[in-house]
């Protein structure tokens, strides 16, 4: 639990070595989940195989390799840990002028919930229903349940369940009503095959009124230089092998998608890009979905 | 006590708390019929004003009013409780000076409404000099404008508030008792602290669980130590503290004077005279009253303690007049020093304005003495716990930050322990409470630094360091800018 013999005060030393190093250094660095293969061509054709699955089986086993380290504070995963505080910020912001019933509890289906980071906050919050967490990566749900254990509150029947599926094996809402209040996808847009038939398959799962909220990376130039160059090969703060450049997709393309698609309100799109500053941490930047991370969020209409 | 203390792994000794702390992480499977532990969000083992402080701040604020917490307090809290019409003859030798940014946090949660207004007492100007070449500086918002400026209206003249710690908790526990939902365990001991168990439906492994002197458990998610420079909860979490002790005693005092200054009610002034065995300072209370607080070697501290009332209200008198020659002499004697000192003063020319008031009686039984040490702890969190105050450090109490620090660190949790929960984490995570410990290390490693230079630069008594710090010392004076920095920085930055 806590160093006590030399050995692991040590490590714990080296953890806190690795840490101050990472802040020195500059970076917009990003990290995953889900899975695919192909480029990127954005287009909601449908796949000609039976049940095509958008889940990639090399990210499925990149991401067990990384399932051990996923709650370590000083670990691979510590930049998702400090950008979640912002995701609850936007998630706040592009409900501020929904019509707030004070009785009505929220309910959240997370896509790609890896080790429970958003999804266990999610169920925290006091106005939160319940929240249902999916990823397709046993390893890390296996991680996710084990920690869930160590909160009373999220062990609350109902408050926070995991589940090991893809999106197209949860089952859709038997009525658009049954659906969730917000679906989330966060940094899983650029581990998927075919972003296209992806978020096709998940659009049912929100309620009308609800909100599609995701957070993902522009390809563009500063982009590859920063999570693939930088981050994974030149300082190796991000695990090798996370990203994929070319399976990034775009703000515009999502806001083009978004125009055209029945029954969801393009003029509701709200975006934000976010920065990682060594030192400072996740800071939110204007413009910045042109050209790094950023959020995005779309409402289903009434 | 020793026989209760049960380390499993080898750590220093140095501070001894009465409290059994089992390191060993508990990995047994509870199956036997000790009944389960009650779930707390915030344990806060403590009842002094920075952890009333910080109790008050989470219960009064929306966004935290709905967590589960308690409060463990070793004594009878309501017991040292200040009465409502308590007489102004009579005032606590425990006193403190409140910055105006700790005022403006009990204002802001809402505390300060329920202070025992006629017991405290705002200052105006601090009057600090040299002992051994008499370089002096006053501080007083006015002369600390920029050159040429008009004088703002506006501006505030309060320096500090000197204020009863009695005060302090008291207007706490009433501020707590309004808001209501802490439960308070107090008159109760903490026997024990150890990680919890995993058990069947939850792992509580890296959970404090308390077994309290009633026998009750309780499991933390954040436990706070607020529990004083020995902290049970700081050696719990493994938290090393350094530092060292100064060899040097603060006796306190509550005297009167002979008047009520000479700046009158509405400008009262705060002394401070640095000795070369530490700072003699007495500070403003309301009326002719005064609180004295002198830092001297162990063995003065005794011999004050041990004098007369005549003689000890004579060493004081002397103390901001004489030299430091005379002043040694007087410390050797055992008795008389009443008479000594007046025949001394005939032949010492003193600008009596440019001293305190006469003082012209002691409080019997308010004089005693507690060494002075500087404590640092290695850092305030760990997973699931956090320290505020002296449980994080203990400071020279010569610019008399040592409460403020404290409520500083309250202030700080409050907000942090807000912002987890704003944002749905968990709030004994270490990465939860990482930005208190960011918060507020650096500021308080930085008081603790300047107050510690300080007590050795006047420590010495002759050569070129004598004459250069008088230097500094009137430069400083002179020039209102700076002075208005180190202003700021002591009412707690604005």
């Amino acid at each position: 639990m806590r160093p006590q013999d030399p050995a692991r005060a040590m490590r714990s030393f080296q953890r806190c070595m690795r840490q101050s190093t990472q802040l020195q250094r500059p970076a917009i660095p990003h990290i995953p989940r889900t899975s695919s293969t192909a480029t990127r061509a954005f287009t909601t054709t449908p796949s000609r195989r039976h049940n095509p699955s958008t889940v990639d089986p090399t990210e499925v086993s990149h991401f067990n390799a990384l399932a051990s380290s996923w709650w370590d504070p000083h670990g691979s995963s510590r930049l998702l840990h400090l950008m979640n505080p912002l995701r609850h910020d936007f998630i706040a912001s592009c409900r501020f002028n929904d019509a707030l019933v004070p009785s009505q509890k929220l309910k959240y289906l997370d896509i790609g919930c890896g080790g429970g980071i958003f999804a266990e906050s999610a169920a925290r919050l006091p106005d939160t229903h319940s929240v249902t967490a999916i990823d397709p990566t046993p390893g890390v749900l296996k991680i996710a349940e084990a920690h869930k254990r160590r909160d009373p509150l999220l062990m609350e029947p109902g408050r926070l369940t995991y589940l090991n599926t893809s999106i197209e094996d949860l089952p859709v809402p038997e009525t658009p009503e049954e659906g969730h209040d917000i679906v989330t996808l966060f940094e899983v847009l650029e581990h998927v095959n075919a972003p296209g038939p992806f978020i096709e398959k998940l659009l049912p799962h929100v309620k009308p009124g609800g909100w599609l909220i995701m957070s993902t990376i522009a390809r563009t130039w500063t982009s590859w230089l920063v999570t693939n160059v930088m981050a994974e090969d030149v300082l190796g703060i991000v695990p090798k092998g996370t990203h994929e450049w070319s399976k990034y997709v775009n703000e515009d393309e999502l806001r083009g998608y978004f125009a055209k698609e029945p029954g969801w309100d393009g003029t509701s799109v709200r975006s934000l890009g976010v920065m990682y500053v060594p030192g400072l941490g996740w800071k939110e930047v204007r413009g910045g979905e042109d050209w790094g991370n950023y959020f995005f969020a779309v409402k289903r209409l009434k | 006590m020793a026989p209760r203390l049960l380390f499993r792994a080898p750590r220093a000794l140095s501070a001894r708390p009465a409290v059994v702390v089992r390191v060993r992480p508990g990995r047994r499977f509870a199956s036997s019929s000790a009944s389960a532990p009650e779930v707390y969000d915030v344990v806060c083992v403590g009842g002094g004003p920075a952890g009333l402080s910080l109790l008050a701040g989470l219960k009064a604020s929306p966004v935290t009013r709905g967590l589960k917490v308690a409060l463990i307090e070793g004594q009878d809290i309501q017991k040292n409780r200040l009465s409502k019409g308590a007489s102004l003859d009579s005032f606590s030798n425990r006193c403190s000076s409140l910055t105006p940014a700790s005022v403006r946090n009990l204002q802001e949660i809402g505390v300060w409404k329920h202070v025992n207004a006629a017991r405290v007492q705002p200052y105006q100007e601090m009057q600090v000099w040299d002992g051994v070449t008499d370089a002096r500086i006053s501080f007083d918002w006015d002369t600390a404008r920029p050159l040429l400026s008009p004088r703002n209206p506006a501006q505030p003249t309060t320096i500090a508030y000197m204020i009863e710690n009695a005060n302090t908790v008291t207007m706490l526990l009433s501020r707590l008792e309004e808001l209501g939902g802490v439960d308070m365990f107090t008159s109760t001991k903490v026997s024990s602290i150890e990680l919890g168990t995993d058990t069947e439906n939850m792992d509580f492994t890296s959970w404090p669980v308390l077994t309290l002197s009633t026998g009750k458990t309780l499991a933390a998610r954040l436990l706070v130590g607020a529990d004083g420079a020995n902290s049970p909860v700081r050696t719990f979490a493994d938290i090393e503290s350094r530092g060292f002790d100064y060899n040097r005693f603060g006796v306190v005092a509550s005297l009167s004077i002979e008047g009520q200054g000479w700046g009158g009610p509405e400008h009262k002034i705060a002394y401070q005279r640095f000795l070369p065995s530490g700072p003699l300072a007495l500070l403003p209370l309301p009326g002719n009253k005064s609180t004295l607080v002198w830092s001297t070697t162990p063995e003065r501290a005794a011999r004050l303690k041990a004098l007369a009332p005549e003689d000890f209200v004579a060493m004081v008198n002397a103390g901001f007049r004489l030299s430091t020659t005379d002043l040694e002499y007087l410390h050797t004697l055992e008795k008389g020093q009443a008479e000594e000192v007046a025949w001394r003063e005939k032949h010492t020319p003193v600008n009596e304005r440019a001293v305190p008031m006469r003082i012209t009686d002691v409080e019997t039984g308010t004089v005693a003495g507690f060494p002075l040490r500087m404590r640092h702890a290695d850092t305030y969190t760990g997973e699931r716990v956090a320290l505020v105050g002296d449980a994080a450090h203990t400071i020279h109490p010569l610019a008399g930050q040592g409460l403020n620090q404290g409520q500083g660190d309250a202030a700080a949790l409050v907000k942090t322990i807000s912002h987890a929960v704003r944002t749905g984490q968990d709030i004994g995570s270490t990465l939860a409470l990482e930005s208190y410990n960011s918060e507020r290390y650096a500021e308080n490693n930085a008081m603790l630094g300047v107050c510690d230079k300080l007590h050795r630069l006047y420590s010495v008594e002759s050569g070129p360091i004598v004459g250069l710090r008088s230097i500094g010392l009137r430069a400083v004076d002179a020039m209102g800018p700076l002075k208005s920095f180190f202003m700021s920085r002591a009412a707690g930055g604005s």
